[in-house]
C-alpha cells in the first residue's frame, strides 16, 4: 500500500469539513505542474484591492504541513514563501471558484468573496 | 400590499433576480412573460462572463423554456454520439451509442460556450421585458424580521426592494448562507472540475472524432486518468474547438493533496487522447466547482420572499452530467410559483412552498433522489476508478490476446486474475453496497 492510499484508508469515512480534517504528515512540496502559462489565456480585470485573505497565519506557518491550497487551488493563486513562512495570495489571477471556501483549505483558514461587481474573472469561452 | 400595479417605481421591482446563469435567466424570462417587473443583478460584465461547465446543454428541457432555441441560440454542435470509457495508462475500454435521431429536431443535446449561451438567454429574457443590471455584485440581502425583502448591492444608494428574491447565485451560496437556507457547502458534496478549450481546425474536428458536418461528440471518461480519485474526465467538441476536462471530488482530492491541473495534464498525455487533440492551440483555462450532493445537499429551497434555483440549490445529477437543464427548470418553476403567490399577494414561506410542490413532481428531485447516496458511495468506494477498469480492461486484454494458451486455459487465468484483485466477499460487498446505493 503507498502513502497515498495509507492515507486515503485513514481517511475514510464521512463528517462535515470542520469535524474530520485530512492527514497532515508531510511537508510541503511545490505543485507538479505550473498553471502559469494557461492562466496567461483567461482575461482578468484585477481589482485593487484583493478579495481574498488568510484569516489566521500562524495556521499556516504552524498547523498545516502540506500546505494544502498551494495545490488544491486550481489557479495556484496560493504560494508557500519557504523563506518568509508565509503564504502569498496572487489574487489577481483567481478563477473564483471557491475551492479555497469549501474544504480546498481544510484548515478553513481562507476568507473568500467575489471581487466587486465589472471586476475579476471573464471568460470568452467558459 | 400593491402587487398588481402595472408603473412600478425605479428601485422596486416585484421580483430580484441574483445571478445572471441558466437557473437565474430562466426565472427572469418567465416572470417577465408572465407580466412581472423583474430585474436580473449580473456581477459580470455580461451574463455569462463567469460562466463555465463543460459543455454539455440538453435539448428538451431547454425548450420548455424558450421553444425551438436551436435556430436562434449561439450552440456549437448537436451531439448524435456519446462515449463512456474506461481507461487504464495504457488502454481504453469504451462502449458508445451513437444516433441519427439525435441529429434532428428537436435534438438530444448540443455543446455551448456558457460565455456566449448565457449572453443569449439574457438578451431572450430581455426581450421579455426583464432589466438586467451587470457589473453589480449583490453584498446582502435586506431583511424585514425573518422576511426577505431586498437585496444591498456594491453600487452607491445600491439597495433595491421587492416582493421576492430568486437567488440564482451560483455553486457558491454566499447569500443563501445569510438568508440561513444553505450551511455551506462541504468537500465531499462538491467536485471540482478544471477545463481547457483548445482549438483544431473544424475539419480536423470531424475528421479526429469521426463527425458529420454539424454534429458532436460528448465523452466521458473514468479510470487511471484521476489517478485512483474518483471523479471523470471528459471530451465535448465544438465547432472550431475541444473542451477537455477532468473533474474530482474535492474531499478526495483534498486529501491527497491532489492537484486539479496536474489530472487534467495526465489525462491530456493518455496515448488514446493525446491524438485526438494533437497540435492544438489551447485558448482557455477555466475551473468551477459542481454540487454534486444531491437530494441530501439540497439546501432550503425557499423562505419567506426568498427562493433558490439552480447551483445554489445543489441542482445537478452528477451521474448523468446533468445541471444546466435542471437550472433552467428550477429556474421557471420559482417563476411559476411567483406568478402564483403575485395573484394572491403573499409571498410567504408557505405561498412558495407551492415551488417545493412543482419540484418534487418534477423529474429534477425525482432524478436527484434516485441518485442521492451516489457522491458518499463513489468516495467510499475510491477503487471503482482504480480496480475495476483495470481489471475490465485486463480480461478484455486476455480474451483479445491470441497466443498459445486455450480459450479454456485463458478462462481459468481470467477467474484467478479476478479473483486475485480482491477477495470475493469484497466483491460481493461492492454488488450488495451498489445495490443499495441506486434503490
Amino acid at each position: 500500500m503507498s502513502d497515498e492510499e495509507r492515507d486515503v484508508e485513514q481517511n475514510a469515512g464521512t463528517g462535515s469539513r470542520h469535524d474530520r480534517l485530512p492527514i497532515d504528515n508531510r511537508d510541503w512540496t511545490a505543485p507538479k505542474h505550473s498553471v502559469t502559462a494557461q492562466l496567461g489565456l483567461v482575461k482578468f480585470k484585477p481589482d485593487e484591492d484583493a478579495h481574498l485573505s488568510v484569516k489566521n497565519k500562524s495556521v499556516c506557518r504552524d498547523t498545516c504541513r502540506r500546505k494544502f491550497c498551494t495545490h488544491t487551488c486550481p489557479a495556484q493563486v496560493y504560494r508557500w514563501e519557504e523563506e518568509e513562512k508565509t503564504i502569498t495570495i496572487a489574487f489577481e489571477g483567481c478563477l473564483e471558484c471557491g475551492t479555497c471556501r469549501s474544504g480546498g483549505c481544510p484548515y478553513d483558514n481562507i476568507e473568500m468573496r467575489y471581487p466587486r461587481g465589472g471586476f475579476g474573472l471573464q471568460y470568452r469561452f467558459g | 400590499m400593491n402587487t398588481a400595479t402595472n408603473t412600478p417605481t425605479p428601485g422596486r421591482f416585484d421580483a430580484i433576480v441574483v445571478g445572471g446563469g441558466p437557473a437565474g435567466l430562466a426565472a427572469a424570462y418567465t416572470l417577465a412573460a408572465g407580466g412581472a417587473h423583474v430585474v436580473v443583478i449580473e456581477r459580470g460584465d455580461w451574463p455569462g462572463s463567469k460562466n463555465m461547465m463543460g459543455g454539455l446543454i440538453f435539448s428538451q428541457p431547454t425548450a420548455q423554456v424558450i421553444p425551438e432555441f436551436w435556430k436562434e441560440a449561439p450552440l456549437e454542435r448537436h451531439v448524435t454520439r456519446r462515449e463512456m470509457w474506461l481507461t487504464t495508462g495504457e488502454s481504453v475500454l469504451k462502449a458508445a451509442y451513437e444516433s441519427t435521431d439525435f441529429g434532428a429536431e428537436p435534438y438530444n443535446s448540443f455543446t455551448v460556450y456558457r460565455s456566449r449561451f448565457d449572453k443569449w438567454l439574457a438578451e431572450q429574457a430581455r426581450a421579455k421585458g426583464a432589466v438586467i443590471i451587470t457589473e453589480t455584485l449583490v453584498e446582502d440581502l435586506l431583511m424585514e424580521g425573518n422576511r426577505v425583502v431586498g437585496v444591498r448591492t456594491g453600487r452607491p444608494q445600491g439597495d433595491l426592494e421587492a416582493d421576492v428574491v430568486i437567488l440564482a447565485e451560483g455553486v457558491n451560496p454566499f447569500l443563501a448562507e445569510k438568508a440561513g437556507l444553505s450551511r455551506g457547502l462541504k468537500a465531499e458534496s462538491l467536485a471540482i472540475a478544471v477545463k481547457e478549450v483548445l482549438a483544431l481546425p473544424r475539419e480536423k474536428v470531424e475528421d479526429r472524432f469521426n463527425l458529420e458536418e454539424g454534429t458532436g461528440a460528448a465523452y466521458e471518461i473514468v479510470g487511471e486518468i484521476t489517478n485512483g480519485i474518483p471523479g471523470t474526465g471528459f471530451i465535448y467538441t465544438n465547432r472550431d474547438t475541444v473542451s477537455i476536462g477532468v473533474g474530482v471530488i474535492l474531499k478526495d482530492m483534498v486529501d491527497r493533496a491532489g492537484e486539479a491541473y496536474a489530472l487534467l495534464e495526465r489525462f491530456k498525455a493518455q496515448p488514446q487522447v493525446r491524438r485526438l487533440i494533437q497540435g492544438a492551440s489551447p485558448r482557455e483555462y477555466s475551473a468551477h466547482l459542481i454540487p454534486e450532493g444531491g437530494y441530501r445537499g439540497m439546501p432550503k429551497l425557499y423562505g419567506n420572499g426568498v427562493l433558490v434555483v439552480g447551483d445554489a440549490a445543489g441542482m445537478v445529477n452528477a451521474a448523468f452530467t446533468e445541471g444546466a437543464n435542471l437550472a433552467l427548470l428550477s429556474g421557471r418553476m420559482a417563476a411559476q410559483t411567483v406568478l402564483k403567490a403575485r395573484d394572491c399577494g403573499s409571498f410567504e414561506a408557505l405561498t412558495l412552498s407551492h415551488y417545493g410542490e412543482l419540484l418534487k413532481k418534477s423529474v429534477i428531485m425525482k432524478d436527484l433522489k434516485t441518485f442521492e447516496k451516489m457522491t458518499p458511495f463513489l468516495s467510499s468506494h475510491p477503487h471503482f476508478f482504480s480496480i475495476y477498469p483495470e481489471l475490465a480492461s485486463a480480461v478484455v486484454k486476455e480474451l483479445l490476446t491470441v497466443d498459445s494458451l486455450s480459450k479454456a486455459d485463458k478462462m481459468h487465468l481470467i477467474i484467478k486474475l479476478v479473483k486475485s484483485q480482491r477477495p470475493t466477499r469484497k466483491y460481493l460487498k461492492d454488488l450488495y453496497d451498489g445495490w443499495r446505493a441506486f434503490s
